[in-house]
């Protein structure tokens, strides 16, 4: 089942039999999903699953191979860059080195896609800017320079520009790397909390368990599984897909999936052994 | 009726109060440098214009220009025609040859993420020198070259320096060599996009590497070329690569003034694009910024600047590069194209004042001191680099 199965609601993003080549070499194939409005999707999978790939064609940098990619029901291949910028946000896991920007001006390159030639900055973007920083809690660091933040206050300043962007759709391509704990929960409720539909390419199951509506298993560029966190993450699957033994039990908190893993047992010893259950007792 | 004349006049009493206070706010850092150079932009064309063989006094110039303008005083002839015929042209070349090189350093910065990039070390000056060169080995001794500033008999090119274009200024020439010269930076765009993989989009240090070996490439083929022409056209090569504003007049001073001029108004239109680059080019493709389209534009504009500068004054190197950082330094955290823009033409305007008064009866060429200035400005920003990563 498919994530663009599970409802009737209005789809803010739908894919359809995505596949990407790269010369000889299938990158992605035959991917569909269908995100509804408002909604977070997680896309998990292993390093070299085609996490990043799915997500630059979804942003349009990358031109799929086959497939269709539909914004609300409008393929994107026919939407302008600028226009397409005005309605999808991105934050990349990479941050590039700048030349001596404030974070103000590195959060009000989110009116770029908004503004014409000669445009200046009004006194309601200079309140959309100051805003969207407070809502990032960087009201104090708006005059520091953006090399001089920390790793988690640098990844905030760049969701602080999304937000300026005012997308109806945010990607986040691995928004947690390099962060700690704090900061991981920290960003992903705050991407939460901006209420717009959003895709995450995350690393942490719990995280992604905790905090996705729904979640996509990618594994060698194919689809293993779409839907609900309880749905894709059964202890089988993340055997089969990471290779690691684990236990899956409810969350105390919230009851979505809490993945526990077992050291010294990959699945592929355990498969030798007497299975995986034995391994863990 | 009454506290309403109070009320007015308790608030009038409060905006003079607040006027007040303003005025006499502590300026910042930023707000005193800003002051300054605006002070400096202000005198710099009287003082400027007053340096030179002829003692003409600052007081000298402001009659002339009086004169000129408002139709106040008399000055004399000889002062008159040195002032607005040699000195003024002269001095405002300077100034946009500074203003355009220092926005095409900043831009290309900008664009290709590299602090150390200019137009010399992106190769485009090689590029526009070799086109300039080609002219003018083929042109020199034909006559095309009459008033252009370029031959070999400065006295012939002084008598030039008139105030129309027909007043020997030859327009075979004037348009030929930026035209040389132009096609001679587009060449090598063209050639450092090829070697750099052909991608517009392709890594900007690759770029940077392509046009270091353009650079070498072209600077070999200009060095064939003075092998074999004439001595009176290596002559003339010569002096003129060393760049020099001594040639300067309202004819020669048109084009690059009007390039200068149209290519700040592009910038400043695409300042956003320009800025949106420098976050990467995936993530300024996410902000709707046409990726290639921009910075193969912005090549060919810094292109055709370099390319009439050089055609008007020469090799001048280095303007391109310590601008950008000069001004990044006293002002962190912007990005002020204008300001670069100011920056740049008055120092240029200055560095030619110290052209003419060092070697006290001779003038040096700027492209020397630049270069001299401009190496160890290098030296500064490795270092800089090295220590702050």
């Amino acid at each position: 089942m498919t994530v663009a199965e599970t409802g009737t609601m209005p789809l803010a993003l739908s894919v359809s039999d995505l596949s990407w080549r790269l010369g000889d070499k299938a990158i992605l194939s035959g991917i569909s999903l269908g995100l509804t409005q408002g909604q977070m999707l997680g896309i998990i999978g292993p390093n070299g699953a085609g996490k990043s790939s799915l997500l630059r064609c979804l942003y349009k940098f990358i031109r799929p191979t086959s497939g269709e990619i539909c914004l609300h029901g409008m393929d994107i291949a026919g939407i302008a860059a600028k226009a397409f910028a005005c309605r999808v946000a991105v934050v990349q896991q990479d941050t590039p080195h700048y030349f001596d920007m404030s974070t103000t001006q590195l959060v009000a390159m989110g009116l770029t896609p908004h503004k014409g030639p000669f445009d200046g900055t009004s006194q309601a973007d200079k309140a959309d800017i100051a805003q969207a920083l407070a809502r990032v809690g960087l009201s104090h660091k708006a005059a520091q320079q953006y090399e001089h933040l920390s790793g988690g206050e640098k990844q905030r300043a760049l969701i602080a520009r999304a937000i300026v962007q005012r997308p109806q759709l945010l990607i986040l391509d691995e928004p947690t790397n390099h962060l700690d704990i704090r900061y991981q929960i920290q960003i992903l409720e705050l991407v939460r909390s901006l209420g717009i539909s959003v895709i995450a390419s995350i690393h942490d199951l719990n995280l992604a368990s905790a905090l996705c509506d729904s979640l996509l298993l990618l594994d060698k560029g194919r689809c293993i599984v779409s839907g609900t966190p309880d749905l894709v993450l059964t202890e089988q699957r993340i055997a089969e897909v990471f290779g690691v033994c684990c236990r899956v039990q409810p969350h105390p908190q919230h009851g979505k999936p809490l993945i526990s893993y077992f050291y010294g047992y990959s699945a592929a010893t355990a498969a030798m052994t007497q299975g995986t259950q034995d391994a863990i007792d | 009726m009454q506290s309403t004349e109070k009320f007015e006049d308790r608030a009038l009493k409060g905006g003079l109060k607040a006027s007040l206070g303003l005025l006499l706010t502590p300026l910042s850092l930023q707000g005193w440098l800003l002051l300054a150079l605006a002070l400096l932009a202000l005198l710099t064309p009287l003082l400027a214009t007053s340096f030179g063989a002829a003692n003409i006094s600052m007081l000298d110039v402001v009659r002339v220009l009086g004169h000129k303008l408002f139709d106040i005083g008399q000055p004399s002839a000889i002062t008159e025609r040195i002032v607005l015929e040699l000195r003024l042209p002269r001095t405002v070349l300077a100034f946009v040859a500074g203003a355009g090189l220092s926005i095409a350093g900043a831009v290309l910065q900008l664009v290709t993420r590299n602090p150390l990039a200019d137009p010399y070390l992106f190769g485009i000056s090689s590029g526009a020198s070799f086109g300039a060169v080609v002219m003018l080995t083929l042109f020199t001794g034909t006559g095309l070259l009459a008033g252009s500033g370029l031959a070999v008999d400065s006295g012939l090119a002084a008598s030039g320096s008139g105030l129309s274009a027909g007043s020997g200024l030859s327009l075979l020439m004037w348009l030929l060599l930026p035209l040389g010269a132009f096609c001679g930076a587009s060449l090598s765009v063209l050639l450092v996009l090829l070697l750099s993989g052909l991608g517009i989009s392709s890594q900007v240090e690759r770029m940077l590497l392509s046009g270091v070996a353009t650079s070498f490439m072209f600077g070999a083929l200009t060095s064939l070329l003075l092998y074999f022409a004439s001595p009176q056209a290596t002559a003339s090569v010569l002096f003129w690569s060393l760049g020099s504003f001594a040639k300067a007049s309202w004819a020669l001073l048109s084009l690059p003034l009007l390039v200068v001029s149209l290519s700040l108004l592009v910038i400043l239109a695409l300042k956003r694009q320009i800025l949106a680059l420098q976050a990467g080019d995936e993530t300024a493709h996410t902000l709707g910024v046409n990726v290639p389209k921009l910075r193969l534009g912005i090549l060919l504009l810094c292109s055709l600047i370099t390319a009439i500068l050089v055609a008007s004054c020469g090799g001048i190197g280095f303007v391109g590069l310590m601008i950008p950082h000069i001004v990044r330094l006293l002002f962190p955290g912007r990005q002020p194209i204008l300001l670069t823009a100011l920056v740049g033409g008055l120092f240029m305007v200055w560095i030619d004042v110290l052209a003419r008064c060092l070697l006290g009866n001779q003038e040096l060429p700027v492209g020397i001191i630049t270069a001299a200035i401009g190496s160890v400005f290098f030296l500064f920003v490795l270092r800089r680099r090295g220590r702050y990563g």
